[in-house]
């Protein structure tokens, strides 16, 4: 039975290999040493030869190879230097070029020639050129791309120093001059290109993975021809422009390959000087449009525009050369152009790509031509042209095409941080078109957000409708579909961005600041009952103020100009009433009527009324929950009370209708506290009929404190009925303090003791200690008011605090 | 005279769409078990790509139209499983693993060989082996022109 043999990896067998490879060179070398040492040539030759065969070898991988090349060569220098010797010192040998020809093998054969080229070359430049020549040519003899790459590798490092790097001229010129150089490497290269993308077609399809991996590894050896070129300093631009770059882009057009395109049009890129690349990018970026369909060209293009971006900025700081340069390349322009033509050349080119490409011009656009906001329309105009071309219509938020889009319209905004900026693109609200709903309104939210942190300021009604048209995403859902439930604390929060915004539409000139509002109330009342209760508001008040700036400007119309705002002001709480609110357009009235008050433009008096009716209708008609009712009523009250342009034909009927209101409130403590409240009205509020003075009707007020007493004796609770008593007694002392006559001293006593009787009754708890403290309280204020040395002790005369004579109580628990 | 003798020889520049095109010698054959995949650029096939069915007896039928009409030397096939179809092995018989893929790389090697030996290259019975479905047992043996 046959034995398997043990199965060795491949990585061990490449080991192995190599190891054997360099004992045999490290025997040979050994040996050419000792016979150089005796100037045997001949037997070095022959030693350098059967060193020279381990690289006629198949079954190294190119990591292998390279190490073997490595040693292998560096044995060979010691031949180098001793012919280099033998030469300098008169020995040359005869038709060394030639005899080294004999080798058997081709690879030895052109290694040595390579060397004995070279040698001859340092000790006669005369001969420079034509050696050049010819070396590169042989070199041709070597078809295997493993072998052939490191072939040409060793002759383009051994003749580092040796390339002529002089001016042409017109005579000729055996050293040669860069011309020749040129031609030498490009030549050099031309054929190393080739044979590194003929490797690709080497072995089983299977393993083009491994190939290709492979190739990687070995592309540095191609890329060293154009790091020779870019070191030759007598290649100027005009050498660069005509002879150099055009010679490279043929090669790389040519191939057809898509590994060496890409690294080699990142190569030249990075090894030549951006004072050549900026010359030059017609020819470069046509290539790119070229270039086959796997290749990366997003990625070239925008490494060329970002290094040159840069470039252009330092030398806009050197100096006017720099900015000569701006001036003359028109940098924008050409890549605008060249990526407009990649774009419409690349069918495989993934539309996320196209984007980007519009992202970095954008920031070119930026960098060197800040002030040149057409250049960042024409970017927008650019993509919006793309992208309908392409049939691209609400891009879902979480494509990458989407992704870009939204990085781009973000640049313009985070680079001015001014959204007004951002207005004057006229291009830029089209793109925004693009994106879907929640892209649109991801992005609104970014632009609202900007706007405010940077309290950018809104001056003109067109801006205005510009900048709400362009957030529309926010102002209504009308004409789109979302899908899903509306979330409400989100659109909360985006409803208070947007009112914040509000703020910011103001200009200083108080008809624009009209004509603002108008405008903007035109677009924001399409937002529908869930977003108006956040938006309208602002607007209110901001019309509010300016009414109250008219007033005081003492402008030529002013109290036309307050009519028709408060009319505007009318009409837009209406419009909140209709979305079925109550208590905030019941805000927004009362806080009109004080406005109104204040600013007394012409017939003012009948608006007021105007706006107080409608409150006391929102009361009526709109507001049922108990709890709010109280709140709103003393709303109401605190209002009227700060009033005074009422004609008694109108204040009458406004405060008796408010102690009706609260008398008719469901709870009963509700009632006793909202007709307590009442009974201001008839004190420090005013009215014409007082001339603006407050009314100090004593005998009303002693009505509704009456009224209130009676209400607090009808509630169940007994600590309740004690609770009212108490902040009646405060409403009763408030009045007296005051000077209404119609409260006496013993008024205060027969409260005092009655809730001193009351108190006797209740069973000690939490509230009926904090209802002994106000009570207490209240007595250590009239306390005092009567121990006080200046005021009016006299007046407090009479009132009884003691127990005895009906004073506090104990406060200890337990205690009755 | 040896100058002339020795002179470099002037070589025509070579085209850039020479040279970076794709070697026009491409031939890979596989044989996965039971199919054969035929990939090649070769001229002298007609169809670039296929992919076949042949049994063990196919490959001995092509074997020896190739033996009686062609000039080349035909190298030999894996040899056929007789003592492996008995019944009462203690093992799988012929499906057993390593016997299949023994028998796998040698015919792959066969085919190999044979499709790439240009004298092979033009026999009619190679071409129905590689490119047609069905092999034609009754067909007329001879040579392919390459138009």
């Amino acid at each position: 039975m046959p034995v398997t043999p043990p199965q060795i990896s491949p990585v061990e067998e490449q080991e192995k290999y190599l190891h054997d490879a360099l004992g045999i060179v490290k025997a040979q070398a050994f040996h050419m040493k000792r016979a150089l040492d005796k100037n045997k040539l001949m037997d070095a030759l022959k030693n350098a030869s059967a060193m020279l065969a381990e690289l006629r070898t198949s079954l190294l991988s190119p990591k292998s190879y390279y190490e073997l090349y490595m040693a292998i060569t560096d044995e060979l220098r010691h031949m180098e230097l001793y012919l280099v010797d033998e030469f300098q010192k008169g020995r040359k040998v005869p038709d060394l070029y030639e005899l080294v020809q004999y080798a058997g093998n081709i690879v030895p054969r052109l290694y040595l020639l390579i060397t004995v080229g070279l040698v001859y070359i340092k000790t006669n430049t005369s001969l420079r050129r034509d050696l050049l020549k010819d070396l590169v040519e042989m070199c041709r003899g070597v078809q295997h791309p493993l072998r052939g790459l490191f072939l040409r590798n060793y002759l383009l490092q051994c003749t580092r120093n040796v390339l002529p790097d002089t001016p042409e001229s017109e005579e000729d010129c055996p050293e040669g001059t860069v011309k020749d150089s040129i031609d030498f490497v490009l030549m050099n290269f031309a054929e190393m290109n080739k044979l590194w993308v003929r490797m690709q077609h080497q072995g089983h399809s299977r393993d083009r993975h491994n190939r290709e991996r492979e190739r990687e590894e070995l592309r540095i050896l191609v890329g060293t021809n154009l790091v020779r070129l870019s070191q030759l300093e007598s290649v100027t631009l005009e050498k660069y422009q005509k002879l150099v770059l055009p010679g490279i882009l043929e090669q790389v057009v040519s191939c057809r390959d898509a590994i060496a395109q890409e690294y080699l049009m990142e190569c030249i890129i990075q090894v030549f000087p951006d004072e050549f690349h900026i010359q030059t990018l017609n020819p470069f970026l046509k290539s790119c449009a070229e270039l086959e369909a796997g290749v990366n060209v997003k990625n070239i293009v925008i490494s060329l525009m970002e290094r040159l971006a840069a470039f252009s900025q330092r030398s806009d700081a050197l100096g006017s050369e720099g900015a000569n340069i701006l001036q003359e390349v028109q940098l924008f322009v050409v890549f605008s152009n060249q990526v407009s033509s990649i774009i419409v050349n690349r069918q495989y080119l993934p539309p996320e790509d196209m984007v980007a490409l519009q992202v970095a011009l954008v920031n070119l656009a930026l960098k060197c031509y800040p002030d040149r906001i057409d250049y960042i329309d024409k970017v927008m105009l650019s993509s919006v042209e793309v992208l309908q071309r392409l049939g691209l219509e609400h891009i879902e938020s979480h494509t990458s095409v989407a992704k870009e889009l939204q990085k781009l319209l973000k640049i313009p905004l985070d680079n001015y941080n001014n959204l007004l900026m951002v207005l004057k693109l006229k291009h830029y609200a089209g793109l925004m078109q693009h994106l879907d709903y929640f892209g649109r309104k991801a992005l609104s939210i970014y632009l609202l957000t900007n706007a405010l942190d940077n309290e950018t300021v809104v001056p003109t009604a067109e801006e205005t409708e510009q900048a709400l048209t362009l957030l529309s995403t926010l102002v209504s859902d009308k004409n789109e579909h979302p899908v899903g439930e509306v979330d409400m604390e989100e659109l909360a929060e985006e409803q208070c961005l947007l009112a914040r915004f509000v703020h910011q539409l103001r200009s200083d000139t108080p008809d624009d600041q009209y004509l603002i509002l108008t405008a903007a109330r035109k677009i924001l009342v399409t937002g529908g009952p869930l977003r108006i209760k956040y938006t309208l508001p602002p607007l209110i008040f901001q019309a509010y103020q300016l009414a109250y700036l008219y007033r005081d400007t003492k402008d030529a119309k002013w109290e036309k100009k307050c009519t028709k705002i408060f009319q505007f002001c009318h009409q837009t709480i209406t419009a909140l009433v209709k979305a079925e609110l109550a208590e905030l357009p019941l805000r927004l009235f009362l806080q009109g009527a004080l406005a109104i008050d204040q600013i007394a433009f012409e017939n003012h008096e009948t608006v007021a009324y105007e706006f107080m009716s409608q409150a006391f209708s929102l009361y009526e008609d709109e507001i049922s929950d108990s709890k709010a009712q109280l709140a709103a009523i003393t709303l109401i009250v605190g209002t009227l009370e700060q009033i005074s342009c009422f004609s008694e034909e109108n204040s009458d009927p406004l405060r008796t209708q408010c102690a009706l209101a609260a008398s008719k409130l469901l709870k009963k403590p509700d009632q006793c506290r909202g007709v307590a409240t009442c009974s201001h009205l008839f004190w420090s509020g005013k009215s014409l009929a007082s001339n603006g003075e407050e009314t100090h009707d004593g005998k009303r007020v002693v009505e509704c404190l009456k009224k209130g007493l009676r209400i607090a004796k009808q509630c169940m609770d007994i600590s309740v009925q004690v609770q009212l008593f108490v902040e009646l007694l405060n409403h009763y002392i408030y009045f007296f303090e005051k000077g209404n006559d119609q409260v006496d001293v013993d008024i205060l006593n027969q409260l005092i003791r009655k809730i001193r009787e009351e108190l006797g009754n209740l069973e000690s708890s939490d509230e009926a200690e904090q209802i002994t403290k106000h009570f207490n309280n209240t007595l250590a204020h009239l306390r005092l008011r009567m121990e006080s040395p200046d005021g009016d002790r006299d007046v407090y005369r009479g009132i009884k605090l003691d127990p005895e004579e009906g004073g506090e109580v104990r406060e200890e628990k337990g205690e009755k | 005279t040896t100058v002339e003798a020795t002179r470099r020889l002037n070589v025509k520049k070579q085209t850039l769409d020479d040279a970076y095109a794709a070697p026009a010698n491409f031939l890979e054959i596989d044989v996965v078990n039971p199919v054969t995949t035929i990939g090649t650029n070769l001229p002298v096939f007609k169809v670039k790509e296929s992919s076949v069915r042949r049994r063990y007896s196919d490959f001995e039928w092509l074997r020896n139209e190739l033996e009686r009409d062609s000039k080349i030397v035909v190298p030999p096939l894996p040899g056929k499983a007789w003592k492996r179809q008995l019944p009462f092995r203690g093992d799988d018989g012929i499906f057993e693993e390593d016997f299949i893929e023994d028998r796998r790389k040698g015919l792959e090697v066969f085919i190999n060989k044979i499709a790439g030996h240009p004298l092979a290259q033009n026999e009619r019975c190679l071409h129905m082996f590689l490119q047609d479905p069905q092999i034609d047992k009754n067909y007329v043996p001879g040579k392919i022109r390459n138009t």
